[in-house]
């Protein structure tokens, strides 16, 4: 095969198989939170009206994800215990956004239902779709108290890294946290109430930005004024200029005047030369007003 | 006989008659008032000729649940507004104005775009007046954009982080757009004595192919870099510029400053202008955001001017800035501009001002692009 269409294949299944990858990137979905024992007076109840642990999968990233076809288990040995079905459309999660598993030990129930029960002591890992990555876990300790979640808090909201893990009230279907529930706007409201820290901020970033395009503008003007241009060798400076004017002062019969005078003469007002291009070209330009046959046209003689 | 008395009854409560209210035909008033203003005044007639007839579409009275309210899922109007709510047109505006705007006074005089930054103090000083009437700070932001005097840039920011707000802050930008000669006048009048106005400015120099082709392609990554948010209006604005520049995408340039922008401009005044429906602008707040819309623009008018008096303290003889080209650092181009020219040539009918005042014109866009940037990412 051509090596240059060899090339070209390889390029293009590198950029699907990309494509591909970023089209469903289940590395962005984490387990936020998991129940083992809920509080049966607050507990989340499921479409049969049961009770039951439950984990939430949380989508950290800014586009939707889809993870229908990803796997879910407890057992470490067998990634592939419980199927997530493909095909459902509500196994895509928006950003942000997160949705509820729940642990009935019988996934015929439904799409969001778990093949096993949720065992304090055990780990839950939510595995890709070739059923052998671990895209991420969570640990259920043993001493998790009943009606208590194990979850995950991120401390930056814009990387979402979720360092924090700790026991705390179960919030299925939300970002855990209190940043998980504030807008930037409510955030800005409580920190900057009057809003001059955001004025005067603003103000300061738009001048920044602008004064970095004017240094750099003025720079470039410069530049392209030639101010910085180094002289050429053998351009006149002003000692030789004042050096050949005192030798012209001696020169009696103006000879060299009549020559600078003409020389100006020619430069300043020409007639003569042609001034197209200022490029001296030996290739044909039929464009050229010297060649323009219209300006060789004579009336037809009369017969 | 009773048959098609009843039918007739019930074709009656379809239609507008029966469904009208006071507040619809205010409205419909105010759509008759912008198209006359347009078509007499002359006064921006590509955009309140669309809005006023938007105005008339989207205060027809109706019965619900015909599915053709711009409001309601999937009917044409809905379909086309989501150009607007989606903060697809503005963009693609800009598109446009990059690639029909010349930076050429600007590069040759890159001081002069200090003038265009301090103009955006209109849109903080708005945005702080806002949070003191009790909007809230995204609310507030998206008003004060309407300092920036740049229509794409209030829908863009409005869509973004007050939807509901958009109709009277898209309206109250663009009526104060065209009333830019108007408001700025006296305002400039008053701030500069006979002296400062006669100041000579001069001439901007001759920028070449170089500088005009590279100025899209650096200030697009600097400003980029500064404030990512941006990248959406200052991608496209310096796109289009480049487009026109390069000389190699005439087709391009031409198609993004003709057809395309008359096409969206045609879209974005008709659907902004539906979206005001009497029930959702007919309301206390719309009436503070026209009130905090015409300060936004006195406040940039006065900062764009004063920033230039207090530059000329520090600044030499021959070298200092006529402050009547202090107002055109808002985004309203060229009118603002325009306005400069005007009252320059009241002073000195031979000091011409309008190659100067594109200069901070232009950063004006460029600066309302940016402090919309800002603005999304601190409150988006």
């Amino acid at each position: 095969m051509n090596r240059n269409l060899k090339t070209i294949l390889t390029g293009a299944a590198i950029l699907f198989a990309g494509t591909a990858l970023r089209a469903q990137n289940v590395s962005d979905l984490i387990i936020s939170e998991v129940v083992a024992v809920p509080d049966s007076s607050v507990a989340l109840v499921d479409d049969f009206g049961q009770v039951n642990g439950w984990i939430e999968v949380f989508n950290k990233s800014q586009g939707t994800v889809n993870f229908g076809g990803c796997f879910v288990t407890d057992d470490i040995d067998n990634l592939k215990k419980n199927s997530i079905p493909k095909g459902d459309l509500r196994t895509k999660l928006g950003p942000r956004q997160s949705t509820v598993l729940y642990a009935s030990g019988d996934s015929r129930q439904g799409t969001f239902y778990l093949d096993f029960k949720i065992e304090k002591g055990k780990t839950i890992y939510l595995v890709s779709n070739d059923g052998r990555t671990i895209i991420d876990s969570i640990e259920v300790p043993e001493n998790l108290t009943d009606g208590l979640s194990n979850a995950k808090f991120a401390h930056d909201n814009k990387e979402m890294i979720f360092d924090d893990i700790h026991e705390a009230v179960p919030t299925p279907f939300s970002m855990n946290g209190k940043h998980g529930s504030e807008t930037k706007s409510q955030i800005m409201e409580r920190e900057d109430p009057h809003g001059y820290t955001l004025s005067i901020t603003s103000v300061a970033v738009v001048f920044f930005a602008l004064i970095i395009l004017y240094i750099i503008y003025g720079i470039s003007g410069e530049i392209f004024k030639g101010t910085f241009k180094r002289k050429k060798k053998g351009n006149v400076d002003e000692e030789t200029a004042a050096a050949i004017a005192m030798a012209l002062e001696m020169e009696d019969n103006g000879e060299s005047y009549a020559a600078i005078a003409a020389a100006l003469e020619l430069y300043l007002n020409d007639t003569v030369h042609d001034s197209e291009s200022f490029v001296i070209t030996i290739q044909d330009n039929p464009a050229s007003e010297w060649r323009n046959k219209a300006l060789t046209f004579r009336k037809t003689p009369r017969k | 006989m009773h048959q098609i008395i009843d039918s007739l009854n019930q074709f009656w409560q379809f239609t507008g008659f029966a469904n009208c209210q006071l507040a619809n035909l205010i409205m419909i008033a105010i759509g008759i008032i912008f198209i006359t203003m347009a078509i007499v005044k002359e006064w921006e007639p590509l955009l309140l000729v669309p809005i006023g007839f938007g105005m008339i579409i989207g205060n027809i009275p109706m019965f619900p649940g015909l599915n053709v309210s711009i409001y309601e899922d999937g009917s044409v109007l809905n379909i086309l507004y989501q150009g607007v709510r989606q903060g697809w047109y503005p963009p693609l505006i800009f598109l446009g104005i990059g690639a029909m705007t010349d930076f050429s006074a600007l590069i040759s005089q890159p001081r002069l775009m200090l003038i265009g930054a301090a103009a955006q103090m209109g849109i903080f000083g708005a945005y702080l007046l806002a949070l003191v009437l009790g909007f809230a700070p995204n609310e507030a932001g998206a008003i004060g954009i309407i300092g920036g005097a740049d229509g794409p840039t209030a829908i863009f920011l409005s869509s973004k982080l007050a939807p509901d707000l958009m109709g009277a802050i898209a309206v109250s930008a663009y009526s104060y757009m065209a009333l830019v000669p108007v408001i700025q006048r006296p305002i400039m009048l008053a701030l500069t004595s006979k002296k400062e106005r006669l100041i000579k400015m001069p001439k901007p120099r001759e920028v070449s192919q170089k500088e005009k082709i590279i100025f899209p392609i650096v200030g697009f990554i600097m400003t980029a870099f500064i404030v990512p948010s941006g990248l959406p209006l200052l991608g496209m604005l310096f796109f289009g510029n480049l487009l026109k520049e390069s000389g190699v995408t005439r087709r391009l340039a031409e198609t993004a400053r003709g057809p395309l922008v008359d096409v969206v401009t045609t879209l974005i005044g008709l659907t902004v202008g539906a979206s005001t429906q009497a029930d959702k602008f007919l309301t206390g707040n719309s009436l503070k955001i026209f009130a905090l819309g015409l300060l936004s623009f006195i406040i940039a008018t006065t900062c764009g001017v004063l920033f230039v008096k207090i530059w000329n303290i520090f600044l030499k003889e021959g070298h200092k800035i006529n402050p009547l080209i202090g107002n055109a650092g808002v985004s309203a181009v060229p009118d603002s501009a325009r306005v400069s020219e005007v009252v320059g040539r009241e002073s000195d009918p031979k000091n011409h001002l309008l190659m100067n005042a594109m200069a901070p014109n232009v950063a004006g866009v460029i600066g309302s692009a940016v402090a919309a940037g800002i603005l999304l990412s601190f409150l988006g």
